[in-house]
């Protein structure tokens, strides 16, 4: 508090405005090599990012060491000079609704023994078939942070996170599972058995012809799709600045009619789900895309003042110094649900090189990772080699449903989808 | 303490500068500070790891609380680990060639903003550029007495320009790190060359995919040695079980024209004057003459996997020593550019990338390439666009068939478990028979 009060003291003599975001957190860490443990890590983490505007100039500095604020806050104060003028309405208020925490579990201890049994626990489960454990980790980490400025705001947010995964091989056949979650809720048995499941039964894998195929793919596949494509097109700069094949089409139809997509940041099992974004504006549902119609876009404040606009909540902290970036709290997809596997098709577990699309155009060319051939509800035989090539954007024009279950990855709790007519290159 | 039979300490501090320009603005400028050391203690059996934000180098007390929680970790640990006895030592920094800090901030954004504004021709509906200069105090220090600091200098910028024609949009950019220098001046060309791609690139077709012959430029064929053999080679994923080249040392994995070296000693973005656990750097054959040599190597897997020298363990501030790549690259060869269309009659030329994605243990990877030409009777044709490629290591690095004499660096960074370090990759051009090239093209 009393750093706080300082740094917003002093900067606000030199500043119209001053923000802080003041970052502590452990984290532990225990890692796998083959069958055992081999090393343990604990983690000590601070960082403080400063925020000053003056004149509609923006100015920003952070550092890991938050007992030295003074350059920091220079390099703010200078940094803000060599910025552009912007229309500047003001940071948030204070919000009359309170504060508190959605994504804190107060059991989940940073303790290096817990890890090594979500460790030991993945190894069991992965008992369940014959394959050989590469490599896998747990990391349990736990978060305060505090978000004030000059307008007396003064926000206090805890998280808890638990990640786990594990690699497999049998063969020349990997299988990698892994859970995320704020809670200490994961079942780390059955990651252990997912992962040995995807490397033992994607052994013996036989070569497709190229042709068109329906293809299902998995929440995770399907999430590095869409965080490629789809969530920088419906980022508020990239619109107004010329880099989103979405701007012109507001109110129009661009997905399946079946499909929602919804920032949900109140989503009970989203990792990053927040009462309020990252520079303190209140969060909300927002639908993107409803029943297959473009509705909104994300702001924050910089870019909603810019263009006119109101901040949709939508800033997020991330990377070296908690930099503040329009993004996604968590997403998800809603549409038909349906059995997937019952009709023939290619479901896919993973992709790899999904972040070489084309971010503008939506094209892409994929790898398939653990495929199978699916047909009456069953895996026929799994895929040894093959590439899966088309538009994001118009891949989700056409889709046969999603499936009742989810899973959380990253900033995305998403279903399988199923899509008609995909092309793939086979052997 | 008992049980403590090694320690060391990286810390890195550092001040991080960067400026980003939209469409002619400034959209933000400044410094930020870094301040992050990494305790590594083994124990017993393995390592416990310290990672610590606001680091004060201990004196002895404050060094045996540290050293306790290291232990404490490290108590934790199954598997025994063993270190190899290897040279520890620096080699010179190369000298600034200029300082970036001798120039201010103003005019650093002068010249950026040149840069963007260079690519703003007609057509070109926006535009973006951004640079990063990093200087970063290295320490290092461990339980056998040996000591080092450095001071690294790594700069760099990225130019983008988005060009839109009826419902077409479609994107140019070029990229460039330094090591030491300043790289900003007299680069309009590169906002230029990014406007013309993104133009060209409106009227280039997507191809049809399937098995052909493919000619790699420089940069993408670098990228092709860093996916397909620089993280299959690392030493770590071979010790785990997890590399499609463990166990083939000796043996043919490629034609006798590929050779490929990792390189930390060159003045290139991914030097290292001396490793994160304060081994001697220096070059590795990985790949000879189509032969596989030896593998990336930390002082553990070292004494685990044998075959290389150790000095290829990397990491970020705060962050622990993985087995990484430095500077990356093909051997050049005899044959002539010309020489190597004429050789693949029909096919594809893919030029530049988009970044690429290997799974070693599989032994697949996937990169994409910015653009590309069809080639037909041993000439370039017709642009391509969103084309990629993807293989099996091993039955690939047979299909190449001839290597220009050409070879080129290019400058990135390369990400694994979270970290992400600077490298650079390089090759000449190079022909690869009977690969499998993805487009979504109809024809």
């Amino acid at each position: 508090m009393d750093l706080i009060e300082k740094i917003l003291s002093a900067g606000n003599a030199k500043a119209d405005e001053v923000e802080i975001y003041l970052s502590t957190g452990r984290s532990v860490t225990a890692r796998l090599k083959r069958r055992e443990i081999s090393y343990a890590a604990g983690s000590d983490n601070k960082s403080l990012a400063i925020r000053v505007i003056s004149g509609g100039k923006i100015g920003v500095s952070s550092t890991s060491n938050p007992g030295r604020w003074e350059p920091c806050l220079d390099a703010a104060l200078r940094s803000a000079q060599l910025a552009n003028a912007q229309e500047w309405k003001g940071l948030p208020r204070p919000d009359p609704a309170g504060g508190g925490w959605i994504n804190f579990d107060q059991t989940l201890i940073p303790d290096p023994a817990r890890a090594g049994g979500l460790l030991q626990d993945m190894v069991e489960g992965a008992g369940a078939y014959p394959v050989e454990i590469t490599s896998g980790s747990a990391e349990i980490s736990r978060f305060s942070t505090v978000l004030a400025n000059t307008n007396g705001l003064f926000r206090e947010d805890r998280e808890s996170l638990v990640s786990i995964g594990l690699e497999a091989i049998r063969e020349q056949s990997t299988g990698y599972e892994f859970e995320t979650s704020w809670k200490a809720d994961i079942d780390a048995v059955e990651v252990g058995r997912r992962a040995a499941f995807l490397a033992s039964s994607s052994a013996g894998g036989r070569d497709i012809p190229t042709g068109t195929y329906d293809v299902i793919l998995s929440p995770v596949a399907l999430a590095q799709l869409v965080e490629a494509c789809i969530i920088p097109a419906l980022s508020g700069r990239n619109v107004h600045e010329g880099r989103s094949r979405l701007a012109p089409l507001l109110g129009e139809e661009v997905f399946d009619p079946a499909l929602t997509l919804t920032d949900d940041p109140f989503h009970p099992r989203g990792t990053g789900s927040c009462l309020w974004d990252g520079e303190g504006s209140v969060t909300r549902r927002l639908p993107f895309i409803e029943r297959g119609v473009l509705r909104c876009f994300a702001y924050d404040l910089k870019t909603a003042y810019r263009y006119g606009k109101e901040s949709t909540g939508s800033a997020v902290r991330s990377g070296m110094g908690g930099g503040i970036s329009i993004g996604v709290h968590c997403a998800t997809l809603d549409g038909p649900r349906c059995n997937l596997a019952d009709e023939e098709g290619i479901w896919v577990h993973d992709v790899v090189g999904a972040h070489t699309a084309n971010p503008l155009t939506g094209d892409f060319s994929v790898e398939l990772s653990n495929a199978f051939l699916t047909r009456g509800g069953h895996f026929e035989y799994p895929i040894k080699s093959a590439m899966l090539t088309g538009n994001v954007f118009e891949m989700l024009k056409g889709t046969e449903g999603i499936s009742r279950e989810e899973r959380v990855v990253g900033a995305f709790v998403l279903p399988s989808i199923r899509l008609k007519n995909q092309r793939i290159i086979g052997n | 303490m008992t049980g403590i039979r090694y320690f060391d300490i990286r810390h890195v501090r550092g001040e991080v500068t960067h400026i980003d320009s939209e469409n002619g603005r400034v959209e933000s400028a400044g410094t930020s500070f870094l301040d992050r050391a990494i305790v590594r203690v083994l124990g017993p059996k393995g390592w416990g790891i310290l990672s610590l934000d606001t680091f004060e180098r201990p004196g002895r007390e404050n060094l045996d609380e540290i050293l306790e929680r290291g232990s404490r970790l490290a108590s934790l640990t199954q598997q025994e680990v063993v270190l190899a006895d290897v040279p520890s030592g620096t080699i010179p920094v190369p000298p600034l060639k200029e300082d970036p800090r001798s120039i201010d901030l103003p005019e650093k954004e002068g010249f950026l903003l040149e840069i963007e504004k260079a690519a703003r021709m007609t057509g070109i509906t926006s535009t973006r550029a951004s640079y990063i200069e990093r200087f970063e105090d290295v320490y290092f220090g461990d339980s056998s007495g040996n000591e080092y600091s450095y001071t690294i200098c790594r700069c760099g910028y990225s130019v983008l320009a988005v060009a839109v024609r009826g419902g077409e949009m479609q994107m140019g950019y070029r990229r460039r790190h330094a090591l030491q220098d300043f790289p900003l001046r007299h680069m309009q060309d590169d906002g230029r060359k990014a406007a013309r791609r993104a133009l060209a690139l409106l009227d280039a077709k997507r191809p049809r995919g399937g098995r052909m012959n493919v000619i790699l430029d420089p940069e993408l064929a670098g990228v092709f040695a860093h996916e397909a053999v620089g993280h299959a080679s690392e030493a770590d994923l071979v010790q785990e079980g997890g590399s499609v080249l463990g166990g083939r040392i000796g043996h043919a994995i490629g034609s006798d024209c590929v050779t490929i070296i990792d390189d930390p000693t060159l003045p290139e973005f991914g030097f290292e004057p001396v490793d994160a656990e304060g081994s001697v750097v220096g070059p590795t054959e990985i790949i000879k003459k189509g032969v596989l040599n030896a593998y990336l190597h930390s002082r553990e897997t070292l004494a685990a996997v044998g075959h290389g020298h150790a000095g290829n363990a990397r990491a970020m501030p705060g962050e622990p020593p993985q087995v990484r790549m430095s500077n990356t690259y093909i051997r050049e060869g005899d044959s002539s550019v010309d020489e190597v269309i004429a050789e693949c009659r029909r096919g594809i030329f893919l030029i530049g990338t988009r970044g690429g994605q290997v799974d070693p243990g599989r032994g697949v990877f996937q990169f994409n390439a910015e653009c590309g030409y069809i080639i037909e009777n041993g000439e370039c044709g017709q642009m391509v666009r969103d084309v990629s490629l993807s293989g099996e290591i091993l039955s690939t690095l047979h299909g190449i068939s001839l290597c220009a004499g050409d070879r080129r660096m290019h400058e990135g960074y390369c990400g694994k478990g979270g970290q992400s370090v600077p490298v650079s990759d390089g090759a000449p051009h190079v022909l690869l028979h009977d690969a499998v090239v993805g487009g979504s093209g109809s024809d």
